[in-house]
């Protein structure tokens, strides 16, 4: 049968515009702005070093070129990023997990519950000062199936990590057996 | 035949010793490659070496293959196996004792190889896979062949016995054999663009090295026909490149010809009640089997020239459990009917759709802007090493761009069913992806800022083997595929094993 003519799945189906996705946590964008803010400072640092070592008539007449420039690149930098995490967004259904991202090109992943192999919860320092975790879901799949949710409420990631592997070793638990 | 009786610890066959040194010894040398290259470098240079006599080296290079044969006589007399009745048991290690234990029915798959080595002396390697992690895969590298079988059979027997897919070992028929002729033929229609540009890249490269030297070349060249050729020395120069290219492109072809035949050697497919086995290769015999159940992915491949001679090759890509690890089985030169055949057999009443879908036409104009940075690439670096004549390239580069651009959208295509999603694609090969919905591990709807404008997305599905793209069809037909999917993926629960 084709597709084409199976519309009639439209309304029976769960459909994706209607889930209301969340966005993760506004505090990840601090752990980004520290982690860019550390290298900009390596780099402005590095220019200014630069300035007063480097003799080079070259160098020190296109100075203030290369810091502008640098500038520029920083904040540009520090805006996409910011609106990019603002497409970041997670929900989890009864069956799946749906995973959103991407400021140029959007992407929508979905696992289905029944498709996680595994499930681990990670903590950087820096994370765990925001109370932040990351949650990976992992597949069976390619690379780019398994999904990594980063940015949530600890609390939050604790909850979902416990509701997907109460799912997933519920329904392993009966196929190990063998 | 003698039977052999497996439940007591047995080793390998003698010979095994000859190959764990064969293997330990190419190990050996690729480990300490780098300093190989030293070596020999330095003996050239100052006849020694870190103030090492030739005689002396070579001394050194003895003891090392006589360590390693003793490690080899010692590893083959720790290595034994047996079975028991519900497990194979494997104790390895000469100084750390390494006991494994596989319950046969956590056997996934087991094949049976011989490399090279193994043919000369006329043993075969028997390869056990399971559903566990990498560490847990055994290999036997020397076993007679009938031995072998044996092995084998018993491994598999067992399974049957307490699973309920019961395999009728002995229905079995060979389905296909490939004649040399349809080897050779597959070979010489096969894509050469790629082989063609890796060796083109490279030979570029080394023209661009050496160009001044070559200049110098044609430089005296051009003095001694200079009288005689004259205004026809652009003429002339056409002759050349033409003829490296089709020198390039009569390479390309031999070197593909002679792969494929060496690969693909004696293939033969075998068909089982419920699985498939194929034997190929000429160095490297093979023999695997496939299981319809773990197949996540099947690729049907033809081009032009090969559809009008009946040629079609059929990629199975396998799955491994718990593993990131697919394998790629190829079977070529089947005709027409036998790929339906097997399609048949491999996934079960899978139907040829007559109906197929197109992208939107938005997907020819990305692969147009696509394919301009190629065009720039080329043309700058043409343009670096032949200077400004070079520009007269895009006489030819432009028409095939465009023959590429025009291949690529009139072979694209998909088609989702209620069990199977197809998707066509390919410029100069026709590719035919097909993969089973209930195999399916993640799905995700792709979209660029531009497509939203537009209202298009692309749906890629992923597999435990690859992930197929559905490119550029309008926004409300991607969500709807993509919710289709995922409710057949969630409402039916069957496994993707």
């Amino acid at each position: 049968m084709n597709f084409a003519n199976s519309q009639i799945h439209d309304f029976s189906l769960p459909q994706l515009d209607e889930v209301s996705l969340k966005p993760i946590s506004k505090d990840y964008y601090k752990i980004i702005a520290v982690n860019k803010i550390v290298l900009y400072a390596i780099l402005f640092a590095l220019l200014f070093v630069a300035k007063s070592f480097v003799d080079g008539d070259t160098f020190q007449n296109n100075f203030w070129y290369a810091l502008t420039i640098l500038l520029l690149i920083c904040l540009f930098d520090f805006v996409i990023s910011y609106l990019a995490i603002k497409k970041r967004k997670y929900a989890i259904r009864e069956h799946d997990v749906i995973y959103a991202k991407g400021l140029l090109v959007n992407s929508i992943t979905t696992v289905p519950i029944s498709r996680i192999q595994h499930i681990e919860e990670s903590r950087s320092w820096l994370a765990r000062k925001f109370h932040l975790s990351t949650l990976n879901i992992f597949t069976a799949g390619e690379a780019g199936s398994d999904l990594s949710i980063k940015g949530l409420p600890r609390e939050e990631a604790k909850q979902i990590n416990d509701f997907l592997s109460s799912k997933v070793n519920g329904k392993s638990g009966l196929l190990t057996t063998d | 035949m003698e039977k052999v009786d497996f439940s007591q610890p047995i080793r390998q066959s003698s010979k095994g010793i000859i190959i764990i040194f064969a293997f330990n010894v190419i190990k050996f040398f690729k480990n300490f490659f780098a300093l190989f290259i030293a070596l020999a470098f330095g003996l050239v240079r100052k006849k020694s070496f870190l103030s090492l006599t030739p005689m002396n080296i070579i001394l050194i290079i003895l003891g090392i293959f006589i360590i390693i044969f003793i490690i080899a006589v010692l590893k083959y007399l720790h290595f034994k196996f047996h079975l028991s009745e519900t497990d194979f048991h494997l104790s390895t290690g000469v100084i750390n004792k390494d006991n494994k234990t596989i319950p046969k029915s956590k056997i996934q798959n087991v094949y049976i190889k011989q490399n090279f080595v193994q043919q000369l002396i006329n043993v075969v390697s028997l390869k056990i896979e399971t559903a566990g992690d990498k560490k847990s895969e055994i290999e036997i590298s020397a076993l007679d062949k009938s031995t072998a079988l044996l092995l084998k059979k018993e491994l598999f027997n067992r399974i049957n016995v307490d699973s309920e897919n019961l395999e009728v070992s002995e229905n079995t028929n060979v389905f296909f054999k490939a004649s040399i002729k349809r080897l050779l033929l597959e070979g010489i229609l096969h894509n050469h663009l790629k082989s063609f540009a890796i060796i083109a890249s490279f030979v570029l490269g080394l023209y661009y090295e050496f160009k001044d030297y070559i200049e110098n070349l044609e430089f005296d060249m051009d003095i001694d026909g200079y009288a005689e050729y004259e205004g026809d020395t652009m003429i002339k120069f056409l002759y050349i490149y033409v003829l490296i290219i089709f020198l390039g492109l009569l390479i390309s072809m031999l070197f593909s010809v002679v792969r494929i035949f060496i690969a693909n050697f004696n293939l033969e497919v075998i068909e089982n009640q419920k699985t498939l086995e194929i034997n190929k290769g000429l160095f490297n015999k093979v023999s695997l089997s496939l299981t319809p159940s773990k197949i996540q992915n099947i690729v049907v491949k033809t081009n032009r020239l090969k559809r009008y001679f009946n040629l079609y090759s059929l990629d199975v890509k396998q799955a491994m459990a718990n593993k990131k690890l697919s394998k790629n089985l190829g079977i070529i030169a089947l005709d027409k009917y036998q790929i339906n055949h097997l399609l048949n057999k491999l996934l079960s009443d899978y139907q040829i759709e007559d109906e197929v879908l197109k992208p939107e036409t938005y997907y020819r104009r990305i692969l147009i802007l696509k394919s301009l940075l190629p065009i720039f690439i080329i043309n700058s670096v043409a343009f670096l090493i032949f200077d400004v004549t070079a520009l007269w390239l895009n006489l030819i580069l432009v028409p095939i761009v465009i023959l590429f651009v025009r291949l690529r959208y009139k072979k694209a295509h998909y088609n989702v069913s209620e069990r199977f999603v197809t998707v066509g694609s390919g410029a100069v090969d026709t590719i035919t992806n097909i993969l089973e919905i209930n195999k399916i591990q993640a799905v995700e709807l792709s979209q660029s800022l531009f497509q939203k404008r537009k209202e298009i997305a692309s749906v890629v599905i992923y597999t435990a083997s690859k992930s197929v793209t559905i490119p550029y069809v309008k926004e409300k037909d991607a969500k709807s595929i993509y919710d289709f999917l995922l409710f057949r993926v969630e409402s039916q629960g069957g496994d993707w094993m």
